[in-house]
């Protein structure tokens, strides 16, 4: 088992570097340049989350008494740094991005399931959906760098799961938004999307709209499998569609599990065709 | 109090409901991940449904050891006399 993901691994990763290596793929768009920008910037993300965490949002707790105040303004600080992170390396032309659709974002009630190809998804979505919550990956609570962060903001740790659905339904029944990545990590490239069920799950139970988002970018770069300095010959563009509001009425006849099991599919059928027609 | 035989029928009959589970497939003996393929999502749901019913407050942590049916109908006759 063990065995044979790390030889898949090996595989893949041979294959990557066997196409970037081959002299058909030119290293273009500043290539160097853009290898080192990256570096510097994810040291400068990660100095500014730790600095916004520890002393920002610690700052923002002592004069501001009101929990949904509080994190409001904590999502709000956290929310224009994503923004001028992504806006930043847009301007350096270390990166393109295209966002259709995202005044349809930040709506009470609103659940943004969005697939996970790449680490700063998340840069985007609530760079521009800043009143949102989210759920995220337990292990940031635990990180030295993160954890001041996602605490101040009150988002949503995914685990264990019962803790996360309350929460999840519990935001959405106060009119907060909430952004999900169902397939719980980044989709691994070439692999088909594994979502999980949670999503539909929460979608049912309290989301008063469910908005997908479909993002992708190309060439593929930050996926699951890849260090980060491994960026891609040419510069990277991300394409972020806001697709049309699912009617949760339809699915609401039959019991949670059930409806949910169906929503579930439809979902996943959704994803998968966004991502047919892009390639 | 309720009875065993009645805790019995109320998470039949919930499983039934929920799931859509053929009545003769919730037998005592029946695994919830093998036999009836409930995953920890459902069971998030059927503990807040059962928990509505018995009117109690609980967690699906209370339930963690629970792995067939009559796991789950001992862990609430243990809970309903608390």
């Amino acid at each position: 088992m063990m065995r044979g993901r790390t030889d898949r691994l090996h595989a893949q990763a041979s294959d990557y570097f066997a196409s970037e290596e081959s002299p058909v793929v030119k290293r273009t768009d500043y290539y160097w340049l853009r290898l080192v920008g990256t570096g510097v910037w994810f040291l400068v993300f990660g100095l500014v989350t730790f600095v916004l965490g520890f002393v920002v949002l610690p700052v923002i707790r002592l004069v501001t008494a009101n929990r949904l105040r509080r994190q409001h303004r904590s999502r709000a600080v956290l929310g224009a740094g994503m923004r001028s992170f992504v806006h930043s390396v847009d301007a350096l032309r270390f990166i393109d991005f295209e966002f259709i659709g995202r005044e349809r974002l930040g709506r009470p009630g609103q659940l943004i399931v969005a697939n996970h190809p790449t680490l700063i998804d998340v840069c985007f979505l609530l760079g521009f959906a800043p009143t949102a919550t989210c759920i995220v990956k337990a292990s940031h609570f635990r990180n030295l760098v993160t954890r001041g962060a996602v605490i101040g903001a009150g988002y949503i740790p995914n685990a264990p799961t019962e803790d996360m659905i309350h929460a999840a339904e519990a935001a959405l029944r106060e009119g907060e938004t909430l952004l999900m990545f169902p397939e719980g990590t980044r989709t691994v490239p070439g692999k088909p999307l594994m979502m999980q069920r949670g999503a539909a799950n929460v979608a049912l139970r309290a989301a008063r709209v469910l908005t997908p988002v479909y993002i992708s970018c190309e060439p593929s770069t930050l996926s699951k499998n890849l260090p980060w300095y491994r960026i891609p010959p040419s510069r990277p563009k991300w394409t972020l569609r806001v697709g049309d509001d699912i009617d949760l009425a339809a699915y609401r006849d039959a019991p949670v599990p059930i409806a949910s099991r169906r929503l579930h599919a439809d979902l996943a059928g959704l994803f998968a065709g966004a991502n047919t027609v892009r390639d | 109090m309720k009875s065993r035989q009645e805790i019995f029928d109320i998470v039949r009959r919930s499983l039934v409901e929920l799931f859509e589970l053929d009545e003769p497939v919730v037998v005592p003996e029946a695994r919830f991940d093998d036999d009836l393929e409930i995953d920890s999502i459902d069971a998030v749901d059927l503990v807040d449904h059962l928990s509505r019913i018995f009117e109690r407050r609980v967690s699906p942590r209370d339930f963690r050891s629970v792995r067939t049916v009559n796991d789950l109908i001992d862990c609430i006759d243990r809970l309903q006399t608390q």
